[in-house]
């Protein structure tokens, strides 16, 4: 490593950052802007025009408020805990290939490197929590560590799955192999595997494997912390969980943390399944950005739309619903790979996976609702929504 | 027993629950109102409800003032439902005095009362929403809460301290674009109330939330002196408004809506049916109403007799009752309200305990207590 | 599943729908013309004086006490250009203390005091609220001129009580008062 070599790094990673943090404040622009409009009334406005200078304002707010730090907090751990949290956020940057070339340093093991960053959070909000001296955070820190610990395991098995088709776990071939075969053959090629037997499906993987996305996108919920997931920093009930006592700079600090991670489920969300930056006209990292985003505008139409669930209830979806429905996209992956079927199969079997869950859906949750409209349907326009 | 930390009530292992204050200062717990909860993991064990942080003295200045004076004080006991306050006050005057309210005064308040119900109960679901997680329902009840200010505004000349119900009928007749505004207004009161209904009574997550959470029985809630929506979510039909007639209400035909289980969902859903009954009482009373005097007293000075009174009437949170005692002078010798939160809230440790922590934010939600009721 | 998918175009239609935010301080909402804000005292334009007689029926009446008043001998009335004997000398409002009831309206004999549009008093003061005589004038005359104002009783209105049709009722109450 050179002298020049060690500058060039260094001012991409800067670059990386610096981008990073226009895509968070964009984030949080839409983010206000969109769920204004869907309550029907504008976000912001008054800062700049269309309120785009919001977020900057914002940043400017936490920065110059105090700092707090309570007089019984254990100053180290309060003092670290961002740093755990936000750093892996950041790392996990370094390996997403934005377009064919555009990538800071692209790993043979980039999904395992991701979910291995993304794992590493959690300790930082147990610890945020823990080291607040103040009863929410604990309580806010324990449910934060249970339920982060027990989406993971759906979200590990649902990237295996994922490799398990496409046969590695580079970032850049999982999109080449969901886009037409002469442009991805180079990408191919040039790619390191101790199997070199990709699997080249030439289709976005959202039509071959549904059930995929759906576990991916619920899992990734889950772990970023978004409605109906975000039962441990509700705002009604235990006024923040683990952020209760930071203020200022420090709480910036988790609040930039949460919508990188926001981004990088829906940019992984786009990679993995909607084919990465593949796309007609318009140059690849444009399509990248319209991918990322789209996932983004739905989470936040979700995080509009849904109440929360409880803590228990949470616990029960990840374990009884999504666990098993997540062993079984491994399977049938594996089965699909393995007797090398065609890929109609798979969206069979995924399809039949994705009518399982709606099945246990509709058993535990619509048909006490069904059973309410049939009695009291008759007195609110309300029930027009249940058939 | 007032719980503290300094003293835990450990068992012979030594353990003991956490304390946990859901202190005055709470985003969920609807007014400065305070809750010690002992939890033991996220299962709470015990509950111990403070109140009196709004405590204003209500009563005592009711003392010092004549008794049209008393109807501003009346107005801010709950401030969701002013006119029906002002409503039970001026009826416990006007029984107090033997005058008769002339019949327009009567239809006015009728119609102005149910309203008032209507934008209680809207605020009410927006709010419990709101502590379930759905931010959204908030700004559509706000939205069509907002119509029905407007409509109170050029009546009365406020948005919510009205002091338009006087002893004796009303401050003034309706102004003249009040039949243009009030027909404008129903239909678009149905439509954003159908948008809310929509969105949140009958969503999977919601019900089961909500669902079997919080549950009533009917002998405890009798027991407990339970009133309003409450007590009719666990199958009991007692509304004053068919049970004690006043008013003209018994030229209305509405029904009371009850529902059987008794927990959360069901007390939500119960002001929802009422919400569309009070659009239909409302309908009504338009239809029938006639011209004519507004107000039968001539004079504002009011020495009622020595004697005393107990009124009560239908309030959007249960039955509310004014017992008013005169000694003659132009002042009320004492003026008690039965304010229907307190009683309805007497009953929060039976129902919080035994319960997650998040469902005893619910669970206060769906009590719809107002602190200015319960502390005066 | 589907209650809650179809919840989900419920917000989508919204997001089309015009949004139904005012954006304050440049749009205001008209406030109704019975609208209650802060009293203002009148101003009697054919004869150069306040309508005011500073005969405390208002400051007894007021609810929470935020007036006081006092009167003086009215010059013009000498000079018979005025049929006020009395006219006010000081008046003084403390505006944190009203509550916006309109009680002083009803109960005035003059038609001197009015509960004006103005609601947007703040001041950085602490005790900046409170207005003095001159400063209620301000506030009614801007009231006389924006609503074109008459004064009530020359607009000679239907008394409350309508003598012809109605005489008051009184009936005879139960001992037991229940």
């Amino acid at each position: 490593m050179t002298g020049l070599d060690i500058l060039v790094l260094t001012a991409t990673l800067f670059s990386v950052f610096t981008a990073l943090s226009v895509a968070v404040l964009s984030l949080i622009w839409i983010e206000r802007k969109l769920l204004g409009r869907l309550q029907r009334r504008l976000g912001p406005t008054r800062t700049g025009p269309f309120g785009l200078l919001q977020p900057v304002a914002d940043g400017i707010k936490l920065l110059v408020k105090e700092d707090l730090v309570p007089s019984w907090a254990d100053k180290i751990i309060f003092w670290t805990a961002p740093l755990l949290v936000i750093v892996p956020s950041f790392m996990i940057w370094v390996t997403i290939p934005i377009s064919r070339n555009l990538v800071v340093e692209n790993l043979d093991l980039g999904l395992f490197v991701i979910v291995a960053l993304l794992v590493l959070s959690i300790l930082g909000l147990v610890l945020a929590g823990w080291g607040s001296a103040n009863k929410y955070g604990a309580i806010g820190s324990l449910r934060a560590a249970a339920q982060l610990v027990s989406y993971e395991v759906p979200l590990v098995l649902v990237v295996i799955s994922v490799t398990v088709i496409s046969g590695s776990m580079d970032l850049r071939v999982i999109s080449a192999i969901q886009m037409p075969l002469d442009i991805a053959q180079p990408i191919l090629d040039e790619a390191h595997s101790s199997f070199s037997n990709f699997n080249h499906v030439g289709l976005p993987l959202i039509f071959i494997f549904p059930l995929g996305l759906f576990i991916f996108l619920l899992a990734g919920l889950a772990e970023v912390g978004r409605t109906p997931f975000d039962i441990y920093f509700a705002e009604s009930e235990i006024v923040g969980g683990p952020f209760v006592e930071y203020s200022g700079a420090h709480w910036s600090v988790f609040f930039l943390a949460e919508y990188m991670n926001t981004f990088a489920v829906a940019a992984l969300a786009g990679l993995l399944f909607l084919g990465g930056w593949y796309g007609p006209i318009l140059p690849e990292w444009t399509w990248f950005l319209i991918k990322t985003y789209l996932f983004v505008v739905i989470i936040f139409w979700i995080r509009g739309t849904f109440p929360r669930l409880r803590i228990d209830q949470l616990m029960a979806f990840g374990w009884k619903v999504l666990m098993p429905l997540s062993l079984m996209a491994v399977i049938i992956a594996a089965i699909y790979r393995f007797y090398n079927w065609p890929e109609w199969s798979l969206t069979l079997m995924s399809l039949s996976g994705l009518i399982m869950v709606g099945l246990a859906f509709y058993l535990r949750y619509t048909r006490p609702v069904l059973r309410l409209a049939e009695k009291y349907g008759h007195r609110s326009r309300g029930a027009r929504n249940v058939i | 027993m007032v719980m503290y930390d300094d003293v835990p009530m450990s068992d012979s292992s030594g353990e003991f629950d956490m304390l946990l204050n859901m202190g005055p200062q709470h985003p969920s717990t609807h007014g400065v109102f305070r809750m010690l909860l002992k939890i033991d993991g996220e299962v709470v064990t015990d509950a111990e409800p403070h109140i009196g942080y709004l405590h204003r003295g209500s009563e005592k200045l009711s003392e010092f003032e004549q008794y049209h004076q008393v109807i501003t004080l009346m107005d801010r006991l709950d401030y969701l439902s002013n006119f029906n306050n002002e409503w039970v006050y001026c009826r416990a005057v006007e029984k107090l005095i033997g005058v008769i309210v002339p019949e327009r005064a009567e239809y006015i308040r009728v119609i102005l009362g149910e309203l008032n119900r209507i934008a209680s109960h809207l605020l009410f679901i927006g709010t419990f929403g709101l502590d379930i997680g759905a931010m959204t329902p908030v700004m559509f009840a706000f939205r069509a809460r907002e119509r029905i200010q407007s409509l109170f505004e050029s009546v009365s000349g406020a948005r919510m301290m009205h002091n338009y119900f006087h002893i004796g009928g009303l401050k003034e007749d309706l102004p003249e674009d009040f039949s243009v505004n009030i027909s404008r207004l129903i239909p678009r009161l149905r439509q954003d109330m159908e948008e809310t209904d929509r969105l949140l009574s009958f969503n999977e997550l919601f019900v089961s939330r909500t669902k079997g959470v919080g549950v009533m029985s009917k002998d405890m809630a009798i027991n407990y002196g339970w009133t309003g929506p409450g007590l009719r979510a666990c199958g009991v039909k007692y509304d004053v408004r068919k049970a004690e007639t006043y008013s003209v209400y018994d030229r209305f035909d509405f029904e009371i809506p009850t529902t059987l289980d008794g927990d959360c969902w069901d007390r939500y859903f119960v002001r929802v049916m009422e919400i569309y009954e009070s659009l239909s009482i409302v309908e009504q009373a338009l239809e029938q109403m006639q011209e004519g005097p507004v107000n039968a007293m001539g004079r504002r000075l009011v020495r009622p007799a020595k004697n005393d009174v107990y009124v009560k009437a239908e309030n959007p949170r249960g039955e509310i009752g004014i017992y008013l005692v005169s000694d003659g002078s132009d002042k009320p010798y004492r003026l008690k309200v039965r304010p229907p939160s307190f009683c309805n809230l007497s009953a929060l440790k039976e129902l919080i305990t035994d319960s997650y922590i998040a469902d005893a934010v619910v669970i206060l939600g769906s009590l719809d207590i107002v602190l200015g009721e319960v502390d005066r | 599943m589907l209650s809650s998918i179809k919840g989900m175009f419920v917000t989508f239609k919204s997001t089309f729908k015009r949004p139904v935010t005012d954006e304050y301080p440049n749009k205001r909402k008209p406030v109704e013309p019975r609208f209650m804000g802060f009293p203002g005292l009148t101003w009697d334009y054919k004869v150069i004086e306040p309508y005011c007689t500073a005969c405390m029926v208002c400051i007894r009446n007021c609810p929470t006490q935020c007036m006081t008043a006092s009167m003086k001998d009215n010059v013009l009335h000498k000079e018979e250009k005025s049929h006020r004997k009395k006219i006010v000398d000081h008046f003084e409002i403390n505006l944190n203390r009203c509550i916006l009831c309109g009680i002083c309206v009803e109960v005035c004999n003059f038609d001197a005091i009015v509960m004006s549009h103005e609601h947007e008093k703040s001041v950085h003061e602490r005790n900046g609220d409170r207005v003095d005589l001159i400063g209620l004038l301000d506030i009614g005359k801007r009231f006389q001129r924006d609503t074109k104002w008459i004064p009530p009783s020359e607009l000679k209105k239907k008394p409350i009580v309508n003598d012809k049709n109605l005489t008051t009722i009184i009936a005879p109450l139960d001992t037991d008062g229940v």
